[in-house]
C-alpha cells in the first residue's frame, strides 16, 4: 500500500461536498470537500505501489480542466486510470448538482 | 409490454438502503465524511474504506420509523471488522432500546457479507456474537427483516445471523451458508466440495434452494420495486408466528431422518422437507430407538475431562446425540447445568466426529438450553448454565451445508441468548480451542467468559490454512500481521486484550486438572454467576466496560457513542 499527496493551485470553488465509489476490486472511493483556500490538496491511498507518475498524470489533467479548490481523498483498490478519471468527474458532478446525491 | 427490471443486486450498499426507505427519508448515520474507518487495515497494507463498508440509515418504511443496515459486499467481501461490526451491533442495540421504551423502530438488514473479516479476525467474531444477541432481543418487538440480494450473500457467522432473522427475502443470486465452498474444499478436500463447480454451489446454497426447503421465506426476482414491496409487506405483517431458530424439534427430527451414509442432493431435501411437519416428528422417534443401541466409544478430550471433573459424573447416560453432554449438578449452593460438546468417533455424521459442532450438535445444545428455560419458567431465580468450551470448529461438509448447518448453529445462539435475557446466568469456561462458528454456537452468548491461560486454549475465526487461502496470503504473512494486530493472533493472551474475558486463569493444569485446580475454577464460576446476577445486565454491554475493553475495543466504543448522538 502506498500513500501519495498532491497539491494544485486552484481558482474555482465547489458548492458542496461529494462522495462516490467504493473500495472494491478495480474501483476506488472519492471524498471531495470544498476548500476556502485557492488550493487543491489530494491524498491517495492505493493498494498498488509504484504508480506515482501515473497518479500525477491523471490528477494533472483533471486539475488542468477543473481547477477546483477542494480537499480530495482517494482510497483506491486497483482502479484503472480511466476509472479514476471517471470517478473524479462523477464526484465533481455530484458536488455541483443539488439533486444527485449518490 | 414487458416491464424492464431494475437490478437491486447491482446497487451499492448506500443506494440499497436509500431504495428501501420511504422516498426522501434517508438519513445516514456515521456517513463517509465522519471517516470511521478500520484502524487495523492500513498497518496490514490494505486500503480502508471511509465507512468501513457498512451503511446505517434512519428513515421510515410505510411511514413507520425504521433503521436500515446495509453491508457493502464490494469492500473486503462485506467482511465484519471492529468498526463495521460495531456499526451494525450498535444500531441494533439502540433499536432494541427504542422499542423497550415504547418507540417502535423497525429494522431491515441488507446482508452481503463473507462473515468475519479475517484481517481483524477476533474483532469480527466478537462483533457477530453481539449482533446476534441484539437481533434476538429486537425480534421480541419488531420483525428483523433480512434482505439477501447477492452477489456475496451471507457466509460464516453472518449466515448464522441470518438464521435468526424473522423473515428472509432472497434472490436467486443470494447464497446462504456457514462454510464457503473454498473453506470446505480446504478443510475437507475437493471430493467433499468442489469449489469450482458453480452450478452445484448455487443448487445447494443458492436462494432458490434455500427458499424451497424453508430456510428463507420469500424468493424474489432481482428487481428494485419487487424487493421494496416485499420489505413493506414484511414490515406491515409484523412479527411472524414462528421463528426458524426456535423450531428445534422439527429440525432435529428432519436431520434424524437423513441417512448420512447415503448420498443426498438438493432435490431430495426438497422432497423430504416439503412433507407435513408432524409426520417427520413421528418418524424421528423410530430413529432414536436404533441410535441408542449403537456402541458409543468414549474419547477423552479437554471438554469431556473438564465436564466430568466439574460434574463429578464419569458414566453419563448416552443420549441420542452422544456428542453433546449435559448434567444438572450443584455448584456451591445451587444447581447449575453444564453443557459440553465432545468428540464422538461414531457420530452419524462423519464430519462431526472430532468434537466439531455439526447439524445435530447445534440443535441439541439448543434443546438442552431451552429445557432449562422451560423447567425454570415459573421460578424467580433462574438456573445458571455453564458452557464448557472445547470446540475445534464447525463441521465442514457438503451435507452439513445442504441441510443448513447455519440454522442449527443459529438455534443454539437463539437458545443461549434467550436464556440470558430470561435471567439465566450464562458462563463460558474456555478449556480448549474455541473457534469460529463453533464458538459462536456454544459459548459466545455468555454473560461472562472465563478462560484457562494455556497454550491449548485458542480463540479464532478460521484455521490458519483456510485463512491464508481466503485472504491470499501465506501463513508466514499471517503470523507477521498478527504481530501488528493482536486480534488476528490465535493465543488466549492476545485475545484477552479485547477485554471480553472475565478472568484469564493461570497455573491450571488444563489437560488433567487437579483437585485444587477444580476448586479454583469452581470458585471463579460461582463468582461469575454472582457478579452476573448482581449487575442485572442481561445483554452483552458489560463486554465494553471492562478496563481492557476501553483500549482493546476503543473503536467499537467510539462507534456506539457516536451512533447514539446521531440516532434521533
Amino acid at each position: 500500500m502506498e500513500r501519495l499527496t498532491f497539491e494544485y493551485a486552484a481558482t474555482k470553488s465547489v458548492p458542496k461536498r461529494a462522495y462516490v465509489g467504493v473500495v472494491g476490486s478495480g474501483d476506488l472511493e472519492v471524498l471531495l470537500e470544498p476548500l476556502e483556500d485557492k488550493k487543491a490538496y489530494v491524498t491517495v491511498r492505493t493498494r498498488f505501489d509504484g504508480f506515482e507518475q501515473i497518479w500525477k498524470d491523471i490528477l494533472d489533467r483533471f486539475f488542468e480542466n477543473n481547477d477546483i479548490a477542494a480537499k480530495i481523498e482517494i482510497n483506491d483498490f486497483g482502479a484503472t486510470p480511466g476509472m479514476v478519471s471517471m470517478r473524479l468527474l462523477q464526484a465533481l458532478e455530484v458536488s455541483q448538482d443539488d439533486k444527485t446525491q449518490r | 409490454m414487458i416491464k424492464l427490471k431494475d437490478s437491486f443486486v447491482e446497487l451499492k450498499a448506500r443506494e440499497r438502503a436509500k431504495a428501501l426507505l420511504d422516498e426522501g427519508t434517508f438519513r445516514e448515520l456515521l456517513g463517509p465524511f465522519e471517516r470511521l474507518e478500520s484502524p487495523h487495515l492500513e498497518p496490514q497494507g490494505i486500503v480502508p474504506e471511509c465507512d468501513d463498508g457498512v451503511v446505517i440509515a434512519r428513515g421510515t418504511i410505510c411511514g413507520e420509523r425504521a433503521v436500515v443496515i446495509s453491508i457493502e459486499g464490494s469492500f473486503q467481501g462485506g467482511g465484519i471488522g471492529e468498526v463495521s461490526g460495531a456499526k451494525i451491533a450498535g444500531a441494533l442495540e439502540i433499536a432494541v432500546k427504542d422499542n423497550e421504551e415504547g418507540i417502535k423502530t423497525n429494522a431491515v438488514i441488507v446482508h452481503d457479507s463473507g462473515g468475519v473479516r479475517l484481517q481483524e479476525a477476533n474483532y469480527g467474531l466478537l462483533s457477530i456474537s453481539e449482533i446476534q444477541s441484539a437481533i434476538v432481543a429486537l425480534r421480541n418487538y419488531v420483525p428483523v427483516i433480512g434482505v439477501i440480494p447477492g452477489k456475496i450473500g451471507c457466509f460464516g457467522g453472518m449466515s448464522m445471523t441470518a438464521g435468526l432473522f424473522s423473515k428472509i427475502i432472497i434472490t436467486r443470486e443470494g447464497r446462504m451458508t456457514l462454510n464457503g465452498p473454498e473453506v470446505i474444499e480446504q478443510e475437507a478436500g475437493v471430493a467433499e466440495f468442489d469449489s469450482s463447480d458453480k452450478k452445484m454451489i448455487w443448487n445447494t446454497i443458492g436462494g432458490a434452494q434455500r427458499q424451497a426447503i424453508g430456510l428463507a421465506d420469500v424468493l424474489v426476482d432481482d428487481d428494485i420495486t419487487t424487493i421494496i414491496d416485499e420489505v413493506r409487506v414484511a414490515v406491515k405483517d409484523g412479527k411472524p408466528s414462528k421463528l426458524r431458530s426456535k423450531q428445534i424439534d422439527l429440525f432435529l427430527s428432519r436431520i434424524k431422518n437423513v441417512d448420512p451414509t447415503k448420498p443426498i442432493g438438493p432435490m431430495d431435501v426438497r422432497e423430504m422437507w416439503s412433507k407435513d411437519e408432524d409426520i417427520t416428528v413421528v418418524d424421528a422417534a423410530k430413529v432414536e430407538q436404533t441410535d441408542k443401541n449403537e456402541l458409543v466409544e468414549k474419547v477423552m478430550s479437554r471438554g469431556r475431562i473438564w465436564f466430568e471433573k466439574l460434574t463429578g459424573i464419569t458414566e453419563l447416560k448416552v443420549s441420542d446425540v452422544p456428542s453433546v453432554l449435559y448434567a444438572d449438578v450443584n455448584l456451591g449452593k445451587e444447581q447449575v447445568r453444564y453443557i459440553a460438546v465432545v468428540p464422538n468417533p461414531n457420530n452419524r455424521f462423519p464430519r462431526a466426529r472430532k468434537g466439531e459442532v455439526g447439524l445435530e450438535e447445534g440443535w441439541t445444545v439448543a434443546k438442552y438450553v431451552r429445557e432449562v428455560m422451560e423447567e425454570d419458567a415459573d421460578k424467580e431465580k433462574k438456573r445458571p448454565i455453564i458452557a464448557v468450551v472445547d470446540v475445534p470448529s464447525q463441521a465442514y461438509g457438503y451435507k452439513e451445508e445442504l441441510l443448513g448447518i447455519f440454522q442449527s448453529c443459529a438455534g443454539a445462539v437463539d437458545a443461549y441468548a434467550s436464556a440470558r435475557y430470561a435471567g439465566h446466568p450464562i458462563i463460558s469456561l474456555l478449556v480448549g480451542p474455541s473457534i469460529s462458528g463453533a464458538f459462536l454456537t456454544h459459548g459466545y452468548q455468555a454473560n461472562r467468559m472465563i478462560a484457562l491461560d494455556d497454550p491449548g486454549v485458542l480463540v479464532h475465526a478460521m484455521s490458519k490454512q483456510s485463512a491464508a487461502r481466503i485472504t491470499k496470503r501465506t501463513i508466514e504473512e499471517l503470523d507477521e500481521a498478527a504481530k501488528k494486530v493482536p486480534s488476528m493472533a490465535y493465543d488466549i493472551k492476545s485475545y484477552s486484550t479485547l477485554g471480553t474475558l472475565e478472568d484469564l486463569v493461570s497455573g491450571i493444569d488444563a489437560e488433567s486438572p487437579k483437585a485444587e485446580d477444580l476448586e479454583t475454577i469452581k470458585e471463579k464460576l460461582i463468582k461469575a454467576i454472582e457478579v452476573t446476577r448482581t449487575s442485572g445486565i442481561r445483554d452483552l454491554s458489560n463486554r465494553l466496560t471492562s478496563e481492557k475493553a476501553l483500549t482493546g475495543r476503543a473503536a467499537g466504543i467510539k462507534v456506539r457513542s457516536r451512533l447514539k448522538e446521531e440516532w434521533n
